[in-house]
C-alpha cells in the first residue's frame, strides 16, 4: 500500500491508502467516538456515532468504514460532525434505559461519556421505551438487555474470535433482540472478553456485580499464571482484595483478549479455605503458631532428622510449576547449599526416562502466519485456548490444520483431517510422516524407520508438510505419559528439521519454562522425583504441592510423604486435608496477585508482576519465606531486599536437553489399555480450584472418563458406572484402547493408573 | 465652662440613666424576640443542611441504590458505602456510615443522589454519646430519615420549585 497524505483538522498526516479513516485517527490520537467499531473485529459502521465531515461529501461519512484517499480532508471537531454526532446520540438513547446509577458499568461506560460530552439534557422522545427480557447466559456474565444498543459486538466476537456464534440478533428494527440461540449457556472458554467489549453495561462480570463502582479501584499491571501464555492484564483491587481481572493490550502475547481462567481465579483468593497462619504439628497435634515460632521449628526439624547426620541426600525437595521463577530459584539455591541434590518439578510424569524434551521455537504472534499445522495430543482449544486463538486466526488465513488425538474434541475452525490414534500408535504414524518425508528427500533411512507402514494418513500429513512454507507441529499434554513420549517427541523433533518445520511444546504448562531455566531439577547424580518417592527420605520441603491433584504417582508421593520419621516442610496457600495429614511444618504462603515474581512464557519473555494487593493475615510471599529459611539456615549469598534482586542473579543454566534414543522397537505396538488422565482446564491448579464460579461452567463440571465400546468391555464398564472415580461415558469418538479422562477437582485420584 | 456646667445639670438629673431606661422601658412593652430554646424554635430555611438521614419510599422499600455518586462526590471522605446484590437482584448497601465528624455539610451528597434517598435534615442540634457515635451508620440514617420524613417531604417540595 502506498502512503498517501489527507488532512484532518488542519493537520496533514500520513497514512496508507485504503486505511480506515479511524484506524488514522487512531494512530494520530485524535478522538473519534465509536461503539460498534473494534480493531480486533470486523467493520459492521451500524451504530453510526464515528460520523465526520469529510470534504466533498455531502453527508457525514463513518469514520470507521470510510477509506482514506490522497488529498482527503476531514474535519473531527466541526459543527457538522458536532451535529450530527448528538443526533445519533439522541437516537441512541431513545431505548436506552437511565439506569447509570445501578448499571456496573457506569464509570466506564463509553455511552455514559458521550451522553455527558454529546446528549442533552432533555430528550424530545416522550413515549415509552422499550424493556427487553433478560436470558440467563450462565455463571460468568451478567446480562441486562435493555441497555443494549445494537452494536453487535459481542455477536461478532463470537463468530470472529470465539469461533462459536453463541449471540445473534434476532428481529429488526425496534425489536431487535441480542440473545443466545440455545438456552444452554455461553459455553466459550473466552466468553470473559465479551464483558471487556460490550461498550454499555448489557454485559458485565456476574461474580464482580453490584459490588463496587470502577472508579473506587486501584488497578495494577499483571501477568496470568495458569498458561504458558501469560496474558498481560490488569489486576483490579479494591482495601487489599482483587475484585476484578480485565485485559491489558499485548499484541505479541495475548493482543487484548484473555481466557475465561485468567480472568475469573482471583476469586479463589478469598476463598475460606485459604491458610492464614503458621501451623506446626507437635506430637501429632496442630498448633497455630508464629512465623518465629514455625520457621524455628522447621530449621530445627531439619537439622535433627538430617543436617545433623549429614544426610542432605535423604532430603527432598519438589516445587509445582505454579511457583514464580524467583521462588524456583531460591528454593534450588537453597538445596544446593545445603548440600542435597534432589529437586524436581516433574512431578506429572510417570517415567522421567520417558519424557518429552522438546524445545519450542515459534513465537505466539508467528503462529497466526503459519499455512500448516500438525496437532498433537492436546484437546487445545480448552487446554491452551489463547494458543488456540491464535492457530484460529491461522485458519481463517487459509492454513490447514491436522490433528492426531485419541478421541474427537471440539474445535472451534474447520480441520484438515481429524485422526483419532490410539496412544500407542501415534508414534508408528510419526514414523511413517518421517520415513515417508526422508524417502521424499532421498534421505537414507535410519534402521529403525525401515520396518514401519507409511499409511495413509501419515502420507497425508508428509505431503502436506512437504508443501508448507511455514508449518508448525504442536505437542500436547496428552503424549506427557504416552508409553512412547520421549520417541515421539524426537520423532517431532526429527520431522520439524526434516520439513524444515517449527515445534511448539505445550506438554508443559503454568511456570514450567522458569522452572527449567533455573534448572529445578535433579542436580549432579540427584534423585528425580518418581525415585525420591521410591527411597527411604528423611525429610522432603514442598512448594505449592497438592499430592492429589499434582503427582501421577500420587499413591507412593503420600505414602513417602507420610513414613513416621520423614520430616515434611508444606509451603502451601491452601488447607487441604491430605498436605495436612503428612506434614510437620505448614506455612501460609502469598497465592497470584499477591507476590512479585517472574513469569517465562512460550516467546521466552520474562515477563515481571509487582504484587497488586497484600497477602492477607499472616501469609508472606514464598520467596521471602525462603529467603529468611536460608538466614536460619544460616547459608551465605541471600541478602536480597526485594525480588528483583533475585531475579537479577539468575543466569541461564537449563539442564542439558539429552535426546533419548528412538526404540529400536517400533515394530511392536505396547499392548493393553492406555489411561489418559488429564485434569479439566479449570482444575489445573490450586488457585483455579478454588475459583467457585469457574467450577460451576461447563468446563468446570467436566468430569468424566471416555471410551468405546470395545474399551469398555475389556474393562467391564458400563454407562453410569464409575472408572477410578470418574463417570464413565460410552462413545465412538475415542480410539481403541484408551480411556480419555477429563477430571476435575471434585476427583482426586490423580495418576493411579 | 460651659461645657462643665452642662456636665453638672446631667449628672444631678440622671440624664444618661433615663436614656438607659428609655431602652429598658421601650423593650418592657415591645414584642419579644428571644426564643426559648429548646422549648421554642425560630424558622429554619428549607435549605437548611443540618444532620444528614436516608429515606424510604411510601412503601417501606429503602430509596438508597449504591450507585456510590454521594460518596464519590463528598469533599471530605466521610461516607463508606459497601453494596451486594440483595436477594431479590436489586442493588442495596450493605454499610452507609458517614462520619459525622469529617462532614462539612456542604450537601453534595443529597445533589449528587438520583434517587433523593440521602438528604440533609433540619435538625442541627444531636449529640455523640461516645466517639463512635460521630459515625451514622445505616440504621441510625434510616431511623433519622423514618422519623422524620414528614418534614422531609415538606420541605423538599417547598425548595423543588427553585431546582
Amino acid at each position: 500500500m502506498t502512503d498517501i497524505e489527507i488532512d484532518i483538522n488542519g493537520n496533514i498526516v500520513t497514512a496508507k491508502a485504503g486505511e480506515m479513516l479511524i484506524v488514522v485517527t487512531d494512530r494520530e490520537n485524535i478522538s473519534v467516538p465509536r461503539f460498534c467499531y473494534h480493531k480486533k473485529l470486523s467493520v459492521v459502521s451500524s451504530c453510526r456515532i464515528c460520523l465526520v465531515d469529510v470534504e466533498g461529501a455531502i453527508k457525514p461519512q463513518p469514520a470507521c468504514s470510510t477509506p482514506v484517499v490522497q488529498g482527503m480532508k476531514v474535519q473531527t471537531q466541526n459543527v457538522k460532525t458536532k451535529n450530527s454526532q448528538k443526533s445519533v446520540m439522541e437516537f441512541l438513547l431513545i431505548n436506552h434505559p437511565l439506569d447509570c446509577p445501578i448499571c456496573d458499568q457506569g464509570g466506564e461506560c463509553e455511552l455514559q461519556d458521550l451522553a455527558v460530552e454529546y446528549g442533552s439534557d432533555v430528550s424530545s422522545f416522550s413515549e415509552g421505551k422499550r424493556i427487553v427480557t433478560d436470558s440467563d447466559i450462565g455463571v460468568l456474565i451478567q446480562t441486562d438487555m435493555t441497555r443494549c444498543i445494537h452494536c453487535t459486538r459481542c455477536v461478532r466476537f463470537g463468530v470472529e474470535i470465539a469461533g462459536i456464534m453463541e449471540m445473534g440478533g434476532t428481529g429488526r428494527g425496534e425489536n431487535l433482540k441480542i440473545e443466545p440461540f440455545l438456552e444452554q449457556g455461553i459455553q466459550s472458554e473466552l466468553s470473559g472478553n465479551m464483558i471487556d467489549i460490550c461498550p454499555v453495561g448489557a454485559l458485565t462480570s456476574k461474580p464482580f456485580k453490584y459490588e463496587l463502582r470502577s472508579w473506587q479501584m486501584n488497578s495494577i499491571s499483571s501477568i496470568a499464571r495458569h498458561d504458558l501464555v501469560g496474558s498481560n492484564l490488569f489486576v483490579q483491587s479494591y482495601k487489599g482484595k482483587v475484585k476484578r481481572v480485565v485485559s491489558a493490550d499485548n499484541d505479541l502475547v495475548n493482543e487484548i483478549w484473555i481466557s475465561d481462567r485468567d480472568r475469573f481465579s482471583y476469586e479463589s483468593l478469598t476463598h475460606e479455605n485459604r491458610l492464614l497462619k503458621p501451623q506446626i504439628k507437635v506430637q501429632g497435634r496442630w498448633n497455630q503458631v508464629s512465623w518465629e515460632v514455625a520457621l524455628d521449628y522447621a530449621i530445627k526439624g531439619l537439622n535433627s532428622h538430617i543436617l545433623k547426620h549429614q544426610k542432605a541426600d535423604q532430603l527432598g525437595g519438589l516445587v509445582s510449576n505454579t511457583a514464580t521463577m524467583e521462588e524456583f530459584y531460591l528454593f534450588k539455591k537453597i538445596l544446593t547449599e545445603i548440600g542435597c541434590d534432589n529437586i524436581d518439578y516433574r512431578l506429572n510424569v510417570k517415567n522421567l526416562d520417558n519424557t518429552i524434551l522438546l524445545d519450542s521455537n515459534i513465537k505466539l504472534d508467528a503462529l497466526e502466519k503459519i499455512d500448516y499445522a500438525l496437532i498433537i495430543g492436546t484437546n487445545i482449544r480448552l487446554e491452551q485456548p489463547m494458543i488456540n486463538h491464535r492457530l484460529r486466526k491461522a485458519t481463517k488465513k487459509g492454513a490447514d490444520i491436522d490433528v492426531l488425538n485419541v478421541m474427537v474434541f471440539d474445535f472451534n475452525y474447520s480441520l484438515h483431517t481429524e485422526n483419532i490414534i490410539a496412544p500407542n500408535k501415534i508414534a508408528f504414524i510419526l514414523a511413517g510422516v518421517l520415513k515417508s518425508i526422508m524417502i521424499n528427500d532421498g534421505q537414507e533411512l535410519p534402521d529403525y524407520l525401515i520396518a514401519i507402514d507409511v499409511d495413509e494418513i501419515a502420507k497425508n500429513i508428509a505431503y502436506k508438510m512437504l508443501n508448507s512454507d511455514s508449518s508448525v507441529i504442536i505437542l500436547g499434554e496428552h503424549i506427557i505419559n504416552n508409553v512412547d513420549a520421549s520417541t515421539i517427541a524426537n520423532l517431532v523433533a526429527k520431522i520439524a528439521k526434516s520439513a524444515n518445520s517449527r515445534t511448539l511444546n505445550l506438554s508443559i504448562t503454568g511456570n514450567t519454562i522458569a522452572a527449567n531455566l533455573v534448572g529445578c531439577v535433579p542436580q549432579n547424580s540427584g534423585m528425580n522425583v518418581n525415585t525420591m518417592l521410591a527411597s527411604d527420605m528423611r525429610g522432603f520441603i514442598l512448594l505449592d504441592i497438592y499430592p492429589q491433584y499434582n503427582f501421577h504417582h500420587l499413591g507412593a508421593a503420600i505414602k513417602a510423604f507420610e513414613k513416621d520419621d520423614t520430616f515434611v516442610i508444606s509451603l502451601n496457600s491452601f488447607k487441604d486435608d491430605i498436605v495436612v495429614g503428612y506434614s510437620d511444618v505448614i506455612l501460609p504462603i502469598a497465592s497470584i496477585y499477591e507476590t512479585s515474581g517472574t513469569h517465562l512464557n512460550i516467546n521466552n519473555d520474562m515477563q515481571s508482576y509487582t504484587a497488586a494487593v497484600k497477602a492477607p493475615n499472616e501469609v508472606k510471599p514464598a520467596w521471602k519465606v525462603l529467603k529468611v529459611m536460608a538466614d536460619l539456615l544460616e547459608l551465605p549469598g541471600f541478602n536480597y531486599e526485594d525480588s528483583t534482586q533475585v531475579l537479577a542473579e539468575i543466569s541461564y543454566q537449563s539442564h542439558v536437553i539429552h535426546n533419548h534414543d528412538i526404540k529400536d522397537n517400533l515394530t511392536s505396538y505396547h499392548n493393553g489399555i492406555s489411561v489418559i488422565w488429564q485434569n479439566s482446564p479449570y482444575s489445573i491448579d490450586a488457585v483455579l480450584r478454588h475459583s467457585e464460579t469457574l467450577q460451576e461452567t461447563k468446563i468446570g463440571q467436566m468430569n468424566n472418563a471416555y471410551m468405546n465400546q470395545t474399551s469398555a468391555k475389556t474393562l467391564k464398564v458400563s454407562v453410569g458406572d464409575k472408572y477410578l472415580g470418574v463417570l464413565v461415558i460410552i462413545t465412538d469418538t475415542v480410539a481403541d484402547d484408551c480411556v480419555f479422562i477429563n477430571a476435575n477437582q471434585t476427583t482426586n485420584i490423580y495418576g493411579q493408573v | 465652662m460651659i461645657k462643665k456646667i452642662n456636665k453638672l445639670i446631667k449628672s444631678f438629673t440622671l440624664n444618661e440613666l433615663r436614656i438607659g431606661l428609655k431602652i429598658t422601658v421601650k423593650e418592657l412593652v415591645n414584642k419579644k424576640i428571644t426564643v426559648q430554646f429548646p422549648e421554642e424554635r425560630t424558622p429554619i430555611s428549607s435549605r437548611f443542611r443540618g444532620l444528614h438521614a436516608l429515606r424510604r419510599y411510601p412503601n417501606g422499600e429503602e430509596r438508597c441504590i449504591a450507585c456510590k455518586l454521594c460518596e464519590a462526590v463528598c469533599p471530605a471522605n466521610a461516607i463508606t458505602i459497601e453494596s451486594e446484590m440483595r436477594d431479590d437482584g436489586t442493588r442495596r448497601t450493605t454499610q452507609y456510615d458517614i462520619d459525622l465528624f469529617k462532614c462539612i455539610f456542604c450537601g453534595f451528597c443529597e445533589e449528587s443522589c438520583p434517587v433523593d434517598a440521602i438528604v440533609e435534615t433540619q435538625i442541627f442540634d444531636y449529640v455523640f454519646e461516645s466517639r463512635k457515635g460521630s459515625i451514622m451508620t445505616k440504621e441510625r440514617l434510616l431511623e433519622v430519615g423514618s422519623q422524620n420524613e414528614k418534614v422531609i417531604n415538606q420541605t423538599k417540595l417547598e425548595d423543588a420549585k427553585y431546582k
